[in-house]
């Protein structure tokens, strides 16, 4: 038994189980509900509930008032579900966020290339525009798999019947497995759209700076091909960080994109480059051709990271070093099945 | 498809449009005569408006809330009298523990209301100076409702009757006064990483959840109930403390070589301070919770280190000496319950030597040291005192320069070694009891050699007169009742005595 908690103000919608509390729902969403203690002493968690029955769960007295329990506040960290239930909580309110709703598709599969030696381009059609957010992912109901995966969105969302994915062949991953080995031309394939807080913050008018490992290529370019044919005026610069040449794709595209745009600067690295590799370009970590080009410095900038999570923490370490903070870093991790929980984490950062 | 949703505005933005333009830029008074501190500690500050309100409470809520908790604390308290609560403990022995909380925490939680007090007038950004008026009001309010709570054992056990006054006076309790002395008395930055940051969260946990699910253990409802009351305001306190960080961080390079020798010096000094918990877990509670090295790995290596691994992102390395402090979690326990019981003749609560299971206990928590170096130390000492040679030692320690603590902690691989450091300044010798107080003394030495040393003033004659007795006297002690053994105090007769009557009922 599991019921439907809809997040205000920003209106995200999670599935709870019987018996999970709403902030370990949200958490593991990726949705950060501030929180210290954990186990209903503290208040830190307090949360409006706007509508549905709750049960309180273990919230002492002095962290949740009578007055407040009149009122309908609950402690997330000890309140379960009984109902469907609405909620508001001191989540910040995101100028650049649609709130576009998620919604079930049904599409076609019509072209299938192998872009690397391992990471395959699928492109699946639809009869309707998919309405998302550069940035954002699906959720894609692999046949015969348990469970959904997701994959970012790679092209642009103006006038989109269709979505392009990079899909990475995950050693034992039965998901990308299956659409490696199996998947052909003209399958049909489901899945549901759009998800997640990553998307560009246009509002801020900042020059932004995305950097990209693998297959975390795809949302920088959704992001990117937007933004240039709406005229952003910024200068955007990627870096996109794979082993060796022959992992590199989307070279050809990205390095037109520069001849003709002014303002988009396009900086592939090789961390690993082989002896064979024809190569005059960066060699190293993508973090590290970042801190090459601009100088160690970051401040005034905006970034985006989508990538595996050693690339997301080398990142952010060499972003903060040249003093751009969590206000301004936006990231997409990319965990696979195989990734266990998190580190333990302080509450220091509450996005990054 | 379902409709777009209407945006709302979140807590933040009602927060912001509810309290913006409150504050304004002094015109016939330059801004850096209006706020002279805070600037004078090196620390750069280039947008106040960064500020990020960690919780956000008005005043009208704010007495709301507070009224609401006070109701309830009353009320158990008020309970807890009626109905004799003081019976329901484990031993009176645990009532120790209450005494060095009264004496030493407590008036702690005074300093820390006026260290918050004043630095809620000197930061010229309206953010930080609302919630240091705000935390300031919680402190008065903890020193009161502890007080209160703990007033009730007052009527009958000793050592309980003038807790500030002795505060001010008393040797051991000059290791917490100081360490608030030298908060308040530093830069108001440097203030919120000691108490805020240091104290409040990395250490706290340390301090709290040891002491309170003591008395939870031990029957005290009371403190328990207080425990909570104070817990509800403890988050918002955490939370202000890692906002001063992260702020002081981000607003400039210059300010992060400034924030880690702060944190090196705050981590030391509260580690040192903790050490009267740390004996308080192992030893004053009769029934036990856990022990003072258990605490440390669970909430500083494993919750500490969490942070620290985060700090890491903005060139913050973890406190210099948190490995010789996780080393001492093995020893100092034993070591600061030995250096009282060699001077409980001049102290307000008693001690004594466990018993037989306790010291199994012990040798169970502590595989690595107890038995090795300590079982057969505290064996021998109740030897001498059953065959009524019970040992006191009747000459004044030498304390540490900056965190007053006799310098009787030893070196961590060798515990038969006195550690012993000095520094020369001005042509004066100063001692220091470790690595860590030494580099906090050679950093600011004249702020240090003008410690009230409580020794040095008894030999200076500034504490009552030349005797041991006439220094007592002097705390305000009941002498014979407040101090020595546990045994044979009035204390222990009491409860004796109402331990046999509930044998006859």
């Amino acid at each position: 038994m599991s019921y439907e908690l809809t997040i205000e103000p920003i209106g995200e919608v999670l599935e709870v189980e019987e018996g999970q509390t709403i902030l370990d729902a949200c958490l593991r969403a990726g949705i950060y509900i501030p929180y210290q203690c954990n186990h209903g002493l503290c208040s830190t968690c307090k949360v409006d509930v706007i509508e549905g029955d709750v049960d309180l769960g273990e919230a002492s007295p002095f962290a949740l008032m009578d007055f407040e329990r009149d009122e309908g506040k609950v402690l997330a960290c000890v309140c379960t579900l009984e109902s469907d239930v609405v909620i508001e909580a001191d989540i910040e309110e995101d100028e650049d966020a649609e709130y576009l709703p998620i919604t079930d598709y049904t599409g076609v599969v019509t072209e299938i290339t192998n872009v690397t030696p391992d990471v395959k381009k699928v492109i699946i059609s639809l009869g309707e525009d998919v309405e998302f957010q550069a940035g954002q992912y699906i959720q894609l109901s692999v046949p015969g798999v348990e469970g959904s995966r997701a994959f970012s969105i790679a092209n642009s969302p103006k006038g989109a019947a269709h979505i392009e994915l990079h899909i990475r062949l995950v050693p034992d991953g039965k998901g990308t497995t299956y659409v490696h080995e199996t998947l052909s031309v003209d399958d049909e394939l489901s899945f549901s759209a759009p998800y997640g807080h990553f998307f560009v913050r246009k509002s801020k008018d900042k020059p932004m700076i995305f950097i990209a490992g693998g297959t975390g290529l795809s949302s920088p370019k959704s992001m990117i091909d937007e933004l240039l044919a709406e005229g952003y005026s910024k200068k955007l610069t990627l870096f996109h960080g794979v082993r060796t040449k022959t992992d590199l794709y989307y070279q050809d595209y990205f390095q037109s994109l520069a001849e003709k745009y002014d303002n988009f600067a396009y900086i592939p690295a090789l961390s690993e480059k082989k002896d064979g590799d024809e190569w005059d370009g960066e060699i190293g970590y993508v973090h590290e051709a970042a801190e090459r080009y601009f100088d160690g410095s970051f401040a005034g900038h905006q970034a985006y990271l989508c990538g595996p999570p050693p690339m997301i923490e080398a990142s952010i370490r060499a972003l903060m070093k040249g003093r751009l903070f969590e206000n301004d870093i936006y990231c997409e991790k990319f965990l696979s099945k195989a990734d266990g929980a998190a580190d333990k984490r302080s509450p220091l950062f509450k996005r990054i | 498809m379902a409709e777009k949703r209407k945006k709302k505005l979140g807590i933040k933005q009602r927060y912001s449009m509810l309290t913006r333009g409150l504050s304004w830029e002094t015109t016939y008074q330059d801004m850096d005569k209006v706020f002279p501190y805070d600037k004078f500690e090196g620390i750069h500050i280039h947008d106040w408006e960064a500020w990020e309100d960690p919780f956000r409470l008005t005043m009208d809520a704010y007495w709301k809330f507070q009224s609401e908790k006070e109701k309830k604390l009353y009320a158990v308290i008020d309970s807890f009298a009626q109905n004799n609560g003081h019976l329901g403990i484990t031993d009176a022995r645990y009532v120790n523990a209450i005494k060095l909380f009264l004496t030493g925490i407590s008036p702690a939680e005074y300093q820390a209301a006026r260290g918050f007090t004043h630095v809620g007038r000197q930061f010229r950004g309206v953010g930080p100076r609302v919630a240091c008026q705000m935390q300031a009001i919680d402190e008065l309010r903890h020193a009161q409702t502890q007080i209160h709570s703990m007033s009730h054992y007052n009527k009958y056990f000793d050592g309980l009757h003038s807790g500030p006054y002795m505060h001010d006076r008393v040797w051991y309790l000059s290791v917490p006064k100081s360490f608030f002395d030298d908060a308040r008395t530093a830069g108001p930055f440097e203030f919120l990483t000691s108490i805020s940051f240091a104290f409040e969260y990395v250490l706290t946990n340390l301090l709290f959840v040891p002491f309170m699910s003591g008395a939870a253990f031990n029957g005290d409802m009371a403190t328990v109930t207080f425990g909570f009351s104070a817990q509800s305001d403890e988050a918002r306190h955490m939370t202000l403390g890692l906002a001063v960080i992260k702020f002081m961080l981000e607003q400039d390079e210059r300010n992060i070589p400034i924030v880690q020798r702060w944190m090196d010096k705050w981590f030391w000094r509260g580690t040192r301070l903790l050490t009267l918990v740390a004996m308080m877990m192992d030893y004053m509670l009769p029934k036990r919770v856990m022990s003072w090295r258990e605490a440390w790995d669970i909430y500083f290596t494993e919750a500490g280190g969490a942070l620290f691994k985060d700090l890491e992102r903005y060139g913050i390395r973890p406190p210099k000496y948190a490995d010789i402090a996780t080393k001492e979690a093995e020893h100092l326990s034993h070591q600061a319950w030995h250096i009282f019981y060699n001077y409980t003749h001049a102290a307000a609560f008693h001690t004594w030597v466990p018993e037989k299971e306790e010291l199994d206990w012990l040798s169970e928590k502590y595989p690595n040291t107890f038995d090795k170096y300590y079982r057969p130390r505290l064996e021998y000492l109740d030897k001498e005192e059953k065959a009524g040679r019970r040992f006191y030692n009747d000459t004044l320690p030498m304390l540490c320069q900056v965190c007053q603590i006799p310098m009787g902690y030893t070196e961590m691989d060798d515990p038969t070694t006195i550690s012993f450091q000095s520094s020369e300044y001005k042509g004066d010798k100063y001692h220091t009891c470790s690595l860590g107080c030494k580099d906090i003394f050679d950093y600011e030495p004249e702020k240090y050699v003008q410690a009230w040393l409580p020794v040095h003033q008894i030999y200076q004659g500034n504490c009552g007169g030349p005797e041991i007795e006439d220094v007592l006297k002097w705390y305000n002690f009941n002498l014979g009742a407040d101090n020595l053994d546990y045994s044979g105090s009035p204390d222990q007769k009491l409860w004796n005595e109402w331990q046999a009557h509930r044998k006859k009922a």
